[in-house]
């Protein structure tokens, strides 16, 4: 047997045993996403509504998306929602590792206690984030009135202020991106930091010159997942402005309406349609993120 | 230290066997040869026991003479549970729904109109005050039977009313004097019935409206303005009543100070608990149905409260807000009549009024027994049992559309609430909106009729 043969067949061989380990999540993804996937295209052009047979309307729940008033209002909230949660949580998340990758006194308690935060359910968050922000009893507005800001801000009640609100409390799970953020930073060998600081770089030259593009794949990474869970938020909305829609719709995204559409109204048709522009979305800014990255993101290997 | 495979199997598989051998079973043996009866509630604690009693009273009497076993499960969303069970072809038999997914349902095709059925159980149509069935009907047809109805009433803090100069014996009778009781009744930090300055902030609240402190009913103001949302065809909220309604909200607001009641309702409410807003004295004011004095009596038992039915513009008018959770078949339900046989033995009055009692809630009998009164543990179930024979009494708007309305509403409420902008173009846009949500909803009606 040849050289060529042999790799062929260990190739082969490991292609087969990858297949195998990941057998059920395939088989989970045929059944449960695959299936549902290809059937909501199907009904996107349908009028259904779960009690009748689908049927078909051409592309009448499109036509209606685009004229549709709630949907222009979801679609800003959701893309202001993304445009400053992700930047800032990325900000934010490298910022921490970088503080809590030091060798200081303490390194683990801080990194605990910015992690834990992350592994309270959104619902009870939401929750304590309602007490918190209460405007007449809550632990935020005591402490500004306490400082001197006698007429703190109506957090969840106001329209101006709802979006900075779930912006900012969402900002409270920033320890599951900043823990990948750590592995991230303990990958960078750290000969590059030794000859950077032989070159004489300065602390913010290693910082941008070393640390950011060794980095980079795992800002990518994070981006990616953010922006996808941005487009998709639903439970900290849904639980904080329990009247739904918010001060002047200012706390209602496009999955809440989405969710509305199936389960409330049983437009399922035109909640399959709104499915699809949000996969088309997601999908739009993923790729465009992968392609203004190929520049900027360094794998080691390459 | 290793573990052989075979002891690390057993740590596996003995749990699952213990489950399978000494686990909860999910079912009371049915006896043989009695036809199953499913019957999917939302009722749990106190209301789930008292209907249990009488599903277990029917399986050992009528349900054994017939051969009906009434299998009772008690599910969080039963109205969206029975939906899909429906689409999927297997409903259960009964479902107990909230009046207001009527409509949408039947509309849909998705419940077994009951008037053929209930005239061959026998069930006397007559008996029952007018309303409750009216709520059960659409477009005509009889669609469910009424299980626990109530009317929603004027809930007042008589201490608060002592207090502002006002008798408590004397309850607001129209909608403007409601809201010259509403500023008295209002209490800043500095003492005032307004704020004093920009930071004053309120300490009782005449009266809300607002969705996240007890106001349920975001819809319903028109009503006592005369308005109706819905009649059959169209939707109207831009119209006199309407426009009146969001108005006069806005009027008692901005008398005492649209921010500082924004900055009240803010602190939201833990509605069953002792810091219900209502029951901590901090709210003189609300509007709710007969289960807030079982609530009173748990959390606030000192509390001197009153109840009377909700003022209407016009004195002459009795405008009375009356709902009900029902009792509907599915359109493919395995055994529809013998489903009926039991809605028909729950139907006979001493069982209905025992079920009523039982969750505190009124009589939908014209001529209640006795009994019923006896014992209720609500002390004014007779005003919430009297408003239903108002000639004025009004339900849930019976539109397939109601979801959508309903979220639009609440929208312009909110709104309004807020200040965002005048009551007028937020009822205007609100029309819009539903107007469209409506066209769009025929046409799509029309297409499904087309293709029949």
């Amino acid at each position: 047997m040849t050289h060529d043969a042999r790799h062929r067949k260990a190739d082969r061989a490991a292609l087969l045993s990858g297949l195998a380990w990941t057998a059920p999540w395939w088989l989970g993804f045929l059944l449960l996403m695959a299936g549902p996937l290809v059937a909501t295209l199907y009904l996107s052009f349908c009028d259904y509504s779960l009690l009748e047979p689908p049927a078909f309307v051409g592309v009448e729940n499109y036509v209606t998306l685009v004229r549709d008033e709630n949907v222009h209002k979801v679609l800003w909230n959701t893309l202001i929602y993304a445009a400053i949660s992700v930047p800032l949580m990325t900000a934010l998340a490298v910022g921490l590792a970088i503080l809590v990758n030091q060798p200081i006194r303490g390194q683990a308690f801080f990194r605990a206690a910015i992690f834990v935060p992350t592994i309270v359910p959104l619902v009870a968050a939401g929750i304590v984030w309602m007490w918190l922000l209460n405007p007449e009893s809550g632990l935020v507005n005591e402490t500004l009135k306490a400082i001197g800001i006698s007429r703190p801000p109506l957090w969840l009640e106001s329209p101006q202020w709802a979006m900075t609100t779930l912006i900012g409390v969402s900002l409270w799970f920033v320890g599951t991106p900043m823990v990948i953020y750590l592995a991230g930073l303990q990958e960078i060998p750290e000969t590059l930091y030794e000859a950077a600081r032989l070159d004489g770089a300065s602390a913010w030259g290693r910082f941008w010159h070393v640390t950011l593009p060794g980095l980079s794949p795992v800002i990518l990474f994070n981006v990616v997942v953010g922006l996808i869970n941005a487009w998709q938020v639903f439970a900290l909305p849904f639980v904080m402005w329990r009247t739904r829609p918010g001060p002047d719709r200012a706390a209602y995204f496009y999955t809440t309406y989405l969710f509305d559409n199936a389960f409330t109204y049983l437009k399922m048709g035109y909640a399959s349609a709104l499915a699809w522009v949000q996969l088309l979305i997601i999908l739009t800014l993923t790729g465009l993120v992968f392609w203004l990255s190929r520049r900027s993101v360094h794998y080691v290997g390459r | 230290m290793k573990l052989p495979l075979w002891l690390k199997a057993l740590v596996l598989v003995a749990p699952a066997l213990a489950l399978v051998a000494f686990g909860p079973r999910g079912q009371t043996e049915i006896p043989a040869g009695r036809v199953v009866v499913t019957y999917w509630e939302k009722w749990t604690l106190d209301e789930g026991r008292a209907i249990k009693t009488i599903v277990s009273r029917f399986n050992e009497t009528v349900g054994r003479d017939k051969g009906v076993w009434v299998n009772y499960t008690a599910l969080g969303d039963v109205d969206k549970r029975m939906l899909i069970a429906t689409a999927g072809g297997d409903p259960p038999d009964i479902a107990g729904l909230s009046d207001r997914f009527v409509p949408q349902y039947a509309d849909q095709d998705a419940l077994l109109p009951l008037d053929n059925m209930m005239a061959e159980h026998g069930i006397d149509a007559g008996a029952f005050k007018p309303i409750w069935l009216d709520i059960c009907r659409y477009r005509g047809k009889l669609y469910a039977l009424p299980s626990t109805p109530f009317t929603i009433a004027l809930f007042y803090n008589r201490a608060h009313f002592r207090a502002a100069g006002l008798d408590p014996d004397r309850p607001p009778q129209t909608t403007a004097e409601f809201t010259e009781y509403a500023v008295k009744l209002t209490r800043f930090e500095t003492g005032g019935a307004k704020a004093a300055g920009r930071d004053d902030r309120i300490v009782q609240l005449g009266f809300t409206p607002s969705p996240s402190m007890l106001g349920w009913w975001h819809w319903v103001w028109p009503g006592f303005f005369g308005g109706r949302l819905w009649d059959g065809e169209r939707f109207h909220i831009d119209d006199e009543p309407g426009r009146a309604a969001y108005e006069w909200l806005m009027d008692y607001r901005n008398r005492v100070g649209n921010r500082a009641v924004v900055q009240f309702e803010g602190q939201g409410s833990v509605i069953e608990s002792a810091q219900n807003p209502f029951l901590a004295g901090r709210l003189s004011m609300v509007f709710q149905g007969p289960w807030f004095t079982k609530w009173a009596m748990r959390y606030a038992p000192e509390l001197d409260y009153g109840v009377a039915p909700f003022p209407s513009s016009d004195p002459a008018r009795k405008h009375v807000l009356a709902s009900c959770d029902v009792f509907v078949i599915p359109r493919s339900a395995k055994h529809p009549r013998e489903a009926m046989m039991f809605l028909s033995y729950l139907m006979s009055q001493p069982v209905l009024e025992e079920l009523n009692r039982e969750h505190g809630k009124v009589s939908p009998f014209r001529s209640p027994l006795p009994s019923f009164y006896e014992g209720h543990p609500n002390p004014h179930v007779r005003i919430f049992d009297e408003m239903a024979t108002s000639a004025d009494c009004f339900g849930y708007p019976q539109m397939p559309t109601w979801g959508e309305a309903w979220t639009e509403t609440l929208f312009m409420t909110e709104n309004t609430l807020r200040g965002v902008r005048p009551p007028a173009d937020e009822v205007r846009d609100a029309q819009l909106r539903v107007d469209a949500i409506v066209a769009q909803y025929d046409r799509a009606a029309a297409r499904r009729k087309a293709r029949q």
